[in-house]
């Protein structure tokens, strides 16, 4: 098979198996909403699973799909529409937010510090846990200013992303939490993009503050960051 | 005429809407990528542009209703934009042993920590908030 084709071929193969598996998972998620069933679970592991067999590296991958990552430029750009249309509780509730997103900020740097000291995790690898709660750029600027590196960073993040989804899921309905804003703040701190994702299908009020507190908590840490790494030297 | 033509053109005019409306969503998306790289700034140049969008919205300039249905479609397909990202652990194969489930306990109890502790530390000074503000209330 001549190699244009074949390049050609490829280009069409991985975004439609992407959009399809996607879609598949998510029919089947509908069917059994299981936290371990999500489409952010199911539809990657299958697409490992399908480049695995085929024998194809990330680099071949991602060249093909980077549009439908670069979507969620866009798609965090439209977060200004359900802000704009809660701008009345948020107006009301700010001190609520703002203390959630202090206390989560500092909880998620404590406990990626002592848990990963705990498991004798050190060095370069420890400093690119702990931003793993902001959204990929945020965290990739903050792992490098501290000393991390921010290519495991952005892996870091996209599986707390992943499993801070599902996980929600299962939180939310366990803990006596009377306010949708307290819904929205645990997946927008807790699982950033992914959870402001998931937040967004369980209501408008949760989407709209979990988009809310993942920016509040980029900003916040980048800004505090330049601190964070004198006191981690 | 019946109800028939009257809705297809109608229709059809709404879909040509979400899609420029999405394509606007870019255009203000890349408008911050520029602005990130012009002043060198540490943010995402998506989220310049979704605080440019807001100053639209809050000073009037832009309806909410001229992008509401090309944004409900982008938020509502989000997940999967993140799924091509979650396939970089092919590049790191270092990760599929014992390092890997260490880092998957820090991830795993770490995001239980601070989701528990962040949604009763929101929803505690929520119920406070009303609490003082009822009686606030009362006492006008």
């Amino acid at each position: 098979m001549p190699a244009f084709i074949e390049t050609v071929l490829a280009s069409i193969f991985w975004p439609a198996a992407t959009i399809g598996l996607y879609l598949a998972a998510r029919q089947l998620y509908r069917r059994w909403p299981k936290p371990w069933l999500s489409p952010l679970l199911v539809a990657p592991l299958l697409l490992i699973a399908l480049a695995l067999i085929l024998k194809q590296s990330y680099a071949q991958y991602i060249h093909v799909t980077h549009w439908l990552v670069a979507m969620l430029g866009p798609a965090t750009v439209a977060f200004a529409v359900p802000i704009y249309e809660q701008r009345a509780t948020i107006r009301k509730y700010w001190p609520a937010l703002a203390f959630g997103v202090v206390v989560g900020s500092a909880t998620a740097m404590v406990t990626a510090w002592g848990l990963a000291s705990l498991l004798s995790i050190d060095g370069a690898l420890r400093l690119s846990l702990l931003p793993r709660s902001f959204s990929t750029p945020f965290a990739m600027t903050v792992s490098k200013d501290i000393g991390g590196v921010p290519d495991l960073t952005a892996i870091f993040v996209v599986v707390t992303g992943v499993i801070g989804a599902a996980l929600g899921d299962v939180l939310m309905n366990v803990l006596p939490l009377q306010s949708a804003m307290a819904r929205g703040a645990l997946f927008g701190m807790g699982a950033h993009g992914a959870g402001v994702a998931r937040a967004s299908q369980i209501g408008r009020e949760e989407g709209s503050i979990a988009s809310l507190v993942m920016v509040l908590v980029g900003l916040v840490n980048v800004l505090f960051a330049p601190v964070l790494s004198i006191l981690l030297r | 005429m019946t109800t028939r033509q009257f809705t297809i053109p109608f229709r059809r005019a709404m879909h040509v809407s979400a899609v420029l409306q999405i394509a606007l969503l870019i255009l203000i998306w890349q408008g911050g990528e520029a602005i990130v790289r012009l002043f060198n700034l540490p943010v995402p140049g998506a989220v310049v542009g979704m605080l440019f969008l807001l100053a639209l919205l809050a000073t009037g300039q832009l309806k909410v209703a001229s992008l509401r249905s090309g944004a409900k479609w982008l938020l509502a397909e989000m997940l999967l934009f993140f799924i091509p990202a979650v396939l970089a652990i092919l590049d790191h194969r270092e990760f599929l042993g014992l390092l890997g489930l260490k880092v998957l306990a820090v991830i795993l109890v770490g995001a239980t920590t601070v989701m528990v502790v962040t949604a009763l530390a929101v929803d505690v000074s929520y119920r406070l908030m009303i609490r003082f503000g009822e009686r606030h209330a009362r006492l006008h």
